[in-house]
């Protein structure tokens, strides 16, 4: 746990908090403090910010702080925080808010892989209408090299993630849960304007 | 009785063998399962991670669909599936302005008609009603499966109203007593296994995935059920890599719902393709002479 003290930012609190909770659709005002999420996070111990401190962090309109934090990316979505939350605030709604914000803003994601897995897997989908095991680990794979070459140097980090997935891959081979057919929907134009309409 | 039914992208790949289960076991408990047409993937967690329209979108061009076919009902055996289409059903619900939006880009539009189910509601009903007893001939005596529900059978990110307990769900557990099976008792069912971490933050996947095994052996489970294909995906293939990180002795084999009740009604190894698991998971099985 972080004993870094937060403090007000006066001039952005009520912006950022607003912008929070218009888009996640979350009351954040109604947190007081129980920590009942805190003491579920299954990634607490991780990210060291716990939903709690998250939900402070912008109330207090540290926009810094809240886009720049591990919880934000580590979060699994496990819904277990919003599940317990007596006044019913959905952390990971917030979360989710916050990694498009990062993505909006073109800030580089603190934990990289977890965009490009997502990315990936959208890009995917919009190509066929259904995702593709094998597209999508590629575009992932591609995407995640390309990150370590840019980082300086880091060809044994891309061998050894390379090797780890090709490993999982002939074991899925041999299993027969590889699939190469690819599965295109004949409605793919309106997967496509959907995809165009959630970009305004 | 016909029912609508949205496979999604996993049963038609690495997770197909689930998907011919849920036809065939259904089907003998009298549930014949019309897939949708033209179907398309419903954005899973990665879309409501990336994009809030997207995340309500691609789930609602599949209801269009589902409420187009003339069913009533649509079954979604794929947890994270059920999930988004169930929460996509409610924006739209609550907000007309997303549904016309949405609505202007499909040709079948959505009309809030068709009743959503997970396999579990489907499930649990027959086990009410005595059918999958009367089905499950082959008792599965000696069986002590761990019922392991992850997060998304029982958690949403919005007010979804649940039929079973959400912090200790006994959905399955009244499957397995059906089958005769004797499901322990255990403190992680609804714990997170980590799925959605296991390819792009495997540390955290792993340690959490750790304390649902350890659990699991601790209370004397031999294997593990779920209903999610994200779940047993993960389970079945890493279980080992944690066993050697955490010093665990053993791996759980970990079988879909539809895999026990298959057993029990006697269809066999190869029909049911329990010899696509990581771990194996016929020898239990033969062990206790039930295959």
């Amino acid at each position: 746990m972080s004993s870094q003290t937060l403090t007000i930012e006066t001039e952005t609190a009520g912006s950022l908090a607003q912008e929070v909770a218009a888009r996640s659709g979350q009351n954040l005002n109604a947190c007081y403090q129980c920590r009942r999420c805190a003491a579920g996070c299954p990634v607490g111990d991780d990210t060291g910010v716990t939903p709690d401190r998250l939900i402070r962090m912008v109330l207090l309109g540290d926009r810094e702080a809240a886009l720049n934090n591990l919880l934000v990316w580590q979060c699994v979505a496990c819904y277990t925080c919003g599940t317990r939350c007596p006044n019913n605030i959905h952390t990971a709604r917030i979360t989710e808010t916050l990694k498009q914000m990062v993505k909006e803003q073109h800030l580089e994601p603190m934990t990289p892989k977890v965009a490009y897995f997502h990315n990936a897997f959208l890009t995917s989908t919009s190509h066929f209408g259904r995702l593709n095991e094998m597209e999508f680990m590629g575009i992932y794979e591609i995407k995640n090299a390309q990150n370590e070459l840019k980082k300086g140097g880091g060809i044994k980090a891309i061998i050894a993630e390379l090797k780890n997935q090709m490993q999982l891959g002939k074991k899925m081979m041999k299993l027969k849960r590889m699939h190469f057919s690819i599965e295109k929907i004949k409605g793919l134009a309106e997967i496509k304007r959907l995809f165009a309409k959630a970009k305004k | 009785m016909e029912i609508a039914y949205y496979p999604g992208c996993s049963l038609h790949a690495s997770s197909a063998l689930y998907d011919a289960q849920c036809r065939d076991v259904l089907s003998r408990l009298g549930a014949d399962l019309r897939e949708i047409k033209d179907w398309n993937c419903c954005g899973a967690t990665s879309a409501a991670k990336t994009n809030d329209f997207l995340a309500v979108a691609m789930p609602a061009r599949n209801l269009g669909i589902a409420d187009a076919s003339g069913y009533a009902e649509m079954v979604i055996p794929c947890a994270s599936c059920y999930s988004r289409t169930v929460l996509a059903q409610k924006a739209l619900e609550s907000d007309p302005d997303l549904r016309e939006k949405i609505n202007a880009e499909l040709s079948e539009k959505i009309q809030g008609k068709i009743k959503l189910l997970s396999i579990l509601d489907l499930l649990v009903d027959k086990a009410k009603s005595g059918e999958i007893g009367a089905k499950a001939t082959k008792k599965l005596e000696g069986l002590r499966p761990a019922c392991y529900y992850g997060c998304l059978q029982t958690r949403y990110p919005a007010d979804i109203q649940i039929t079973d307990n959400v912090e200790n769900p006994q959905g399955m557990e009244m499957v397995c007593e059906a089958l005769g099976a004797q499901a322990i008792d255990w403190s992680y069912k609804t714990d997170c296994c980590g799925a959605s971490a296991s390819v792009n933050d495997s540390d955290v996947a792993i340690r959490l995935m750790s304390n649902i095994q350890k659990d699991a052996l601790a209370r004397g489970a031999n294997c593990f059920v779920t209903t999610c294909p994200m779940c047993q995906m993960n389970m079945d293939a890493y279980q080992g890599k944690a066993g050697a990180k955490y010093a665990i002795g053993e791996s759980l084999p970990v079988y879909f719902i539809t895999e026990l009740i298959g057993v029990s009604m006697g269809i066999g190894t190869v029909e049911l393709q329990l010899d696509r698991h990581f771990i194996e998971a016929t020898e239990l099985l033969r062990g206790l002479k039930l295959l």
